[in-house]
């Protein structure tokens, strides 16, 4: 287990790394120039492109970029020269993360509450109710579901404003738009892992024993039946936190997605790589510690975790 | 007033064509203090009838009853009745930890603190057999053994404070040292507690050895009822005496072979060497699994039975045989001739095969028994036939073949297009069979094949091997925890503890007069089915951790007759009149040195 702790860190490592090649040499192939827009001057072109460096062989540039990384540094904006990437993302991200965790604790606790509500009922009416409206709600593309909200909620009704992050107000349409889907799958995972742990003998024999329904529910079956949502929640909230350029133009957010699609417009080769270089880490640290958390839960590895702890010291 | 008395009780389900009645119109009682039985086979709707007492039935089926009362009262489940089932590791929840288990239902049962519950829970830990509670209470149920485990249920029942315990087959899943041991816990705690029990189960011998009272069911109803005595001595019913006849042992038809194989063996074994031979192999899997030392041999034409409870090794010495596994020391011998695992893996094709344990997960659900058959026999062949012109006459013969397999296993060729849900639990274990013998092998290998099967199919199964057996006159490797079965199909036997073994010889003369102080204990917590008998079986002493010394002899800890030598040196091979024996009791430092034609009796 320690070593499979380790194996996971060093391959994220490594994704990474290759995530930060690809993408720096990718980036290259875009045609055009960051600095030939709007009739500038060949020279000044030139001067800029040496001031930069882009005038070197781009191994060379590649070599002292990744040198860069691994200092932390990823370099000064293209477009606005006054700031650093860096200065971009810690304005931007706070943003992003705000909703996406908003969205992430909704879709959990709606997501779960129906799933259970599911499995539990014995109205049939109300299993198909929930089955069929999370189908529709995974249904429904983003943008879709996004632009649909907007236009009853703030356009006709005008009992949500339409765009920015002034206020809590504010949150509500966005976070329903990036929840729908991942809330639908969620209730979806719930309901089909409780039906099943509902079946097994301990459920059987914590009823003879005299525990309440709720108490078994929650103590005993949500337990077992989490581990394989959560297997789900990991990648979803890593989706969450890197933030949707769709949702953030849609309703005008100025967080990680918005500035990664104005990035690509503006070929912006620092700020393209250095949203790309911190989305992949958000991606693969969230994954990495899913992995380890689910591992984490299982008792029976836990225990030979633990064991190879022990003996190691 | 009796504790339990239940009047007319009948439990329906609807299916496709009409409801169908599984419990039809019963009544029973259980009195104050005393352990009623329920026996029955598989099937005969002993569990549906004890869930429905219970109240916990699904929603699906329709139950009736004129009166359902636990000392006049209505049964609640956790308070005045608790349950207890066959499987401890699939009703324990397999992430909370035990303490967690049992505190949550002492607390559900009367209002009380967590620190009074966790009191409340080791005391009824202690009072169910178990040691050092305390560690018990921090653990997970896979850290516990199967009998600690049914250790934990029983506590968790008491923690209800019932008046009445309902255990479903509660020894089942457990090898006879436990279960004897297990049995003996119930009377213990019905006699402290004063709780009443019903056992529900099919073994005619637990039956025995616990209850006063005793209720025969067969298809829904209950066909006689009486004391024990009346039951077991002097039936009635037609049902009960064939019940009491399987589960006696006397009518394998084959037991006369005495006349007819006995000399055939003997000859066999003149002129033949063995197939199958390993010689002093280890495989360490863990500190205290694995086998070590072991040598074996396997002639042709005979049964060997390798006897010993869960995690002595006996699966690990077949699936070596069978190279299933690489072996870490030692050799194996095929027709004499040394092989390494990778010549065993190519050789073996067709020549060995297994019939396993689960026959419900060992076919696969998606092939009909046909296609099953067939695939086994084009795995055998592939090696030797490459695609003819004649593959249209191949698939008849192969239809032909299957067909003949079906019939010699008690099935018919119609069943060959269905599928293996259509099958019940013995019929699936006879396409097992079936598949494993079409091939014409060598050495049959079968693994606790017939552990999940019920007296009854049990016996019929029993009887097929051995008929067939006879009749074909493969070699066969029989492995099971039940001595019982190992006794009435096998013609020799090796018993292994730990590892080891620790007896071989004839199966009759082992049975009946057992050297080693293992093996008894083994042929002594059988229950039979004969309630004076029965309820003198013995049950070993508890052993919290069946902790092994790897330097002296691996029964030593749990050994009556363990002397100095046993726990700092590992005993030989004492050999006399073909039986072989690990023990120090019969070494000449114990028994003397004697002659070549001294007769070795039993030194225990």
């Amino acid at each position: 287990m320690l070593r499979y702790t380790w194996k996971r860190i060093l391959t994220g490592i490594l994704s990474l790394f290759v995530l930060v090649t690809v993408t720096f040499f990718l980036v290259r192939l875009i045609p055009g120039s960051p600095f030939r827009q709007g009739g500038v001057s060949e020279q000044v072109v030139e001067t800029i492109e040496q001031e930069y460096g882009l005038n070197e062989p781009v191994l060379t540039q590649y070599f002292s970029y990744i040198g860069n990384v691994l200092r932390g540094d990823l370099g000064v904006s293209y477009q606005d020269p006054a700031t650093r990437v860096t200065e971009i993302i810690a304005r931007a991200w706070p943003v992003t993360a705000s909703i996406g965790i908003t969205a992430l604790a909704v879709s959990v606790l709606l997501g779960t509450g129906l799933g259970i509500l599911r499995a539990v009922t014995k109205r049939r009416f109300v299993r198909e109710l929930i089955s069929a409206g999370g189908m529709l709600a995974a249904g429904i593309p983003g943008f879709a579901a996004a632009i649909l909200l907007l236009l009853v909620f703030s356009v006709k009704l005008k009992w949500l404003p339409a765009s920015g992050l002034l206020s809590p107000a504010h949150y509500i349409l966005p976070v329903t738009a990036l929840s729908l889907y991942p809330a639908a799958m969620i209730a979806r995972l719930v309901g089909n892992t409780l039906d099943s742990e509902l079946q097994k003998d301990y459920v059987l024999f914590a009823r003879a024993k005299g525990i309440g329904k709720w108490q078994i529910i929650f103590t005993h079956a949500l337990k077992n039946a989490y581990l394989p949502v959560l297997n789900y929640i990991g990648p979803a909230s890593a989706s969450l936190l890197t933030g949707s350029f769709v949702i953030e133009s849609i309703f005008t957010i100025p967080g990680l997605g918005r500035e990664f699609v104005g990035s690509i417009t503006n070929r912006d080769y620092t700020l393209i790589l250095g949203l790309t270089v911190f989305m992949g880490a958000v991606v693969i640290i969230v994954n990495l510690l899913t992995d380890l958390l689910c591992a984490w839960l299982d008792p029976q590895t836990r225990r030979a975790y633990k064991k190879a702890g022990d003996s190691a010291k | 007033m009796s504790v339990l008395d239940v009047r007319n009780l009948s439990v329906q389900y609807p299916t496709e064509n009409g409801a169908a009645e599984i419990v039809k119109d019963i009544s029973f009682k259980v009195e104050k203090g005393e352990i009623a039985g329920l026996v029955g086979e598989s099937g005969s709707g002993k569990s549906t009838a004890m869930l429905a007492v219970m109240g916990l039935l699904g929603e699906r089926a329709s139950v009736r009853y004129d009166q359902i009362t636990v000392s006049g009262e209505a049964p609640v489940p956790g308070k005045n009745v608790a349950m207890i089932f066959q499987d401890s590791l699939s009703c324990l929840n397999p992430s909370v930890k035990i303490g967690r288990q049992i505190m949550e239902t002492v607390r559900s049962r009367r209002k009380c603190s967590r620190k009074e519950a966790a009191s409340r829970s080791q005391e009824l830990l202690e009072m169910a057999g178990i040691r050092n509670p305390e560690l018990r209470m921090r653990q997970y149920p896979f850290e516990l053994s199967g009998g600690m485990r049914q250790r934990v249920v029983l506590a968790i029942a008491l923690a209800c404070e019932p008046e009445l315990i309902i255990a479903d087959e509660p020894t089942t899943a457990l090898d006879a040292l436990v279960q004897a041991q297990i049995l003996q816990l119930f009377k213990r705690i019905v006699r402290e507690t004063g709780t009443s029990m019903l056992m529900v189960s099919h073994d005619m011998g637990v039956t025995a050895a616990l209850c006063s009272r005793v209720y025969v069911m067969h298809g829904g109803r209950i066909e006689e009822s009486g004391t024990a005595e009346d039951i077991f001595y002097s039936p009635s019913e037609e049902y009960t005496k064939l019940l009491l006849r399987d589960a006696r042992g006397g009518s394998l038809s084959g037991m006369k072979k005495e006349d007819s194989l006995a000399g055939q063996a003997d000859k066999c074994r003149a002129e033949d060497e063995p197939i199958l031979k390993m010689e002093h192999v280890t495989k360490i899997f863990d500190a205290s699994e694995g086998i070590r030392d072991l040598s074996l041999e396997i002639r042709s034409g005979e049964i060997l039975a390798l006897v010993g409870e869960s995690g002595s090794g006996k699966t690990t010495a077949a699936r070596i045989l069978t190279g299933m596994l690489t072996e870490d020391e030692g050799t194996v011998y095929y027709h004499g001739k040394v092989l390494d695992r990778r010549k065993r893996m190519e050789l073996f094709e067709g020549r060995v095969q297994m019939v396993f344990q689960d026959p419900y997960a060992s076919l696969n659900p998606c092939l009909t028994v046909r296609e099953a058959l067939a695939e086994a026999l084009e795995a055998a062949a592939c090696r030797k036939s490459v695609k003819t012109d004649r593959d249209r006459m191949m698939q008849a013969r192969t239809d032909e073949k299957i067909d003949e397999m079906l019939r010699m296993t008690g099935l018919t060729p119609e069943d060959a297009d269905r599928y293996p849900r259509d099958f019940s639990g013995g019929q699936r274990q006879r396409i097992g069979i079936a598949r494993a013998l079409i091939v014409e092998p060598e050495i049959l290998v079968c693994d606790e094949a017939l552990s999940s099967l019920d007296a009854t199919t049990r016996e019929q199964i029993l009887e097929l091997i051995f008929q067939i057996q006879r009749k074909i006159g493969f070699a066969c490797l029989f492995i099971s925890h039940d001595m019982h079965v190992v006794r009435r199909i096998s013609d020799r036997i090796g018993v292994m503890y730990g590892g080891h073994i620790v007896e071989t010889g004839k199966t009759k003369k082992i049975c009946a007069d057992p050297w080693h102080p293992y093996t008894k204990q083994l042929i002594e917590a059988v229950p039979e089915p004969d309630p004076i008998r029965a309820a003198k079986i013995k049950a070993a002493p508890v052993k919290d951790s069946a902790d092994i010394n790897p330097s002296g002899c691996a029964f030593a800890g749990r050994c009556g007759y363990a002397m100095e030598c046993c726990g700092s040196e590992i005993p030989e091979d004492y050999a006399f009149e073909g039986r072989e024996i690990f023990c120090f009791l019969y070494s000449d430092r114990h028994s003397g040195r004697r002659s070549s034609d001294y007769r070795m009796t039993s030194q225990i």
